[in-house]
């Protein structure tokens, strides 16, 4: 199937990770971290981003890169949750949508998976093993569906922040992205390499342990 | 189903070139009013002062000759065929004087339009009659339909911005300006996303 439209929420403040710089413009290899992003999502024709922290930043590399990304705003972005990021990013949007944190870095090939695996009305979400500070852990059935979501660790899987919403709708409740998909599951889920940089001990981790950025 | 307006700025935003700076080309007035234009792009004299002194700049050639080089000014193609098949919901909302841009607005985008008005007698310039606010534009599309949503670049957006439901910073062709970009809910760069934005504004209800 072919993703027409994909949403990166880059408003957030960072704060855990403690930078003076929004999480997405942290130098990783040759670039900023959202440059490898952009690069997975060459092929979508539309791309939002949700800027709030550091918004004109923000603006200004991701034009340089590619000049046709729409930035959503959320000048609430200190009070608000990224679901809120979120349903402002994708309100408008009528078809499916891949939805993808600012703060990660995704495996070229896994995230390649990931797409194909994707079908039309079908909603998907990217697990990986678990590893960051503040995971949200996910069970799954024999049927590699997600079946609950905890921040107890009752599986060796968390949510990765990537999904694909054939038919959700993000509501304007201010809470986690996972608590709105609550009464969806259960979820199709595929499992990827990725990393999520909350805090500098995931920042270091993830430094350490890729090996497909150059 | 809710009716959307959508609400244009006409200069920079349809237009890919500043209109004015065009004509000035005409009477050897280039320099000057570009100046004009860029510090009045960039927020340092209001919109108002420096219309007027671009205006008297401009006043000495005949309005048939300013209305020929402004139907060769380009617009963006994405942009005109949006407006183009949704006349009924799109205006255009300038600045620019009646005299000088409603032709090309009716024969080449054929929407309404609201602008500031010129005094003339026949094909002479005597002078600015009123200069548009476009708040008070939007003010009077709203008798009309129930969501605004409004697309520009410059300071003088701002007032329509402020009475807009859906608000778009557009650089087409150069920044919008910061205080524009504080008051929107979308920047965009390119005419094609810009597009795909308002058309599923318009099915959003």
């Amino acid at each position: 199937m072919k993703i027409k439209n994909a949403v990166i929420c880059a408003a957030g403040f960072g704060s855990r990770l403690g930078l003076d710089m929004p999480k997405c413009l942290v130098p990783i290899g040759k670039h900023k971290l959202i440059y490898y992003l952009l690069g997975l999502l060459k092929d979508i024709e539309n791309v939002r981003i949700v800027v709030g922290y550091k918004e004109e930043e923000v603006i200004e590399y991701v034009k340089s890169i590619r000049n046709d990304v729409i930035f959503v705003r959320n000048p609430q972005y200190a009070s608000t949750s990224n679901s809120y990021s979120l349903y402002l990013g994708s309100k408008d949007i009528q078809d499916g949508f891949l939805t993808i944190d600012g703060d990660m870095i995704i495996s070229p090939d896994n995230f390649t998976n990931f797409i194909e695996a994707c079908n039309v009305g079908e909603n998907r979400l990217g697990l990986t093993p678990s590893k960051t500070d503040d995971a949200v852990f996910v069970a799954v059935n024999d049927n590699d569906e997600a079946v609950e979501f905890s921040r107890e660790k009752i599986s060796n899987l968390e949510w990765s922040g990537i999904a694909y919403f054939a038919n959700i709708k993000m509501s304007q409740v201010q809470n986690y992205v996972y608590e709105q998909l609550l009464d969806k599951l259960p979820i199709k889920t595929t499992t990827i390499d990725c990393f999520e940089i909350d805090t500098p001990n995931d920042l270091n981790l993830a430094l350490n342990e890729i090996d497909f950025i150059d | 189903m809710k009716k959307t307006a959508f609400c244009f700025d006409l200069d920079g935003t349809v237009t890919k070139q500043e209109i004015l700076p065009l004509i000035s080309k005409k009477v050897g007035l280039h320099e000057e009013i570009n100046l004009l234009t860029d510090i009045t792009l960039k927020g340092l004299i209001p919109f108002e002062t420096s219309f007027k002194l671009r205006v008297k700049l401009l006043s000495s050639i005949a309005i048939s000759v300013v209305q020929e080089v402004v139907n060769e000014v380009v617009l963006d193609e994405n942009i005109t065929n949006f407006i183009k098949q949704n006349k009924e919901n799109c205006f255009i909302v300038t600045g620019n004087l009646d005299v000088w841009v409603s032709e090309l607005i009716s024969s080449k985008l054929g929407c309404q339009s609201f602008s500031s008005t010129a005094l003339h007698t026949e094909d002479k310039l005597d002078g600015i009659e009123t200069i548009l606010n476009k708040g008070k534009a939007i003010d009077k599309v709203k008798l009309n339909f129930d969501k605004i949503v409004t697309i520009g670049d410059s300071m003088n957006d701002c007032s329509m911005f402020e009475k807009a439901n859906v608000r778009i910073a557009y650089g087409g062709i150069h920044n919008p300006v910061n205080t524009l970009i504080k008051l929107s809910d979308y920047v965009v760069y390119n005419s094609k996303s810009l597009v795909e934005l308002l058309e599923n504004i318009k099915n959003e209800n």
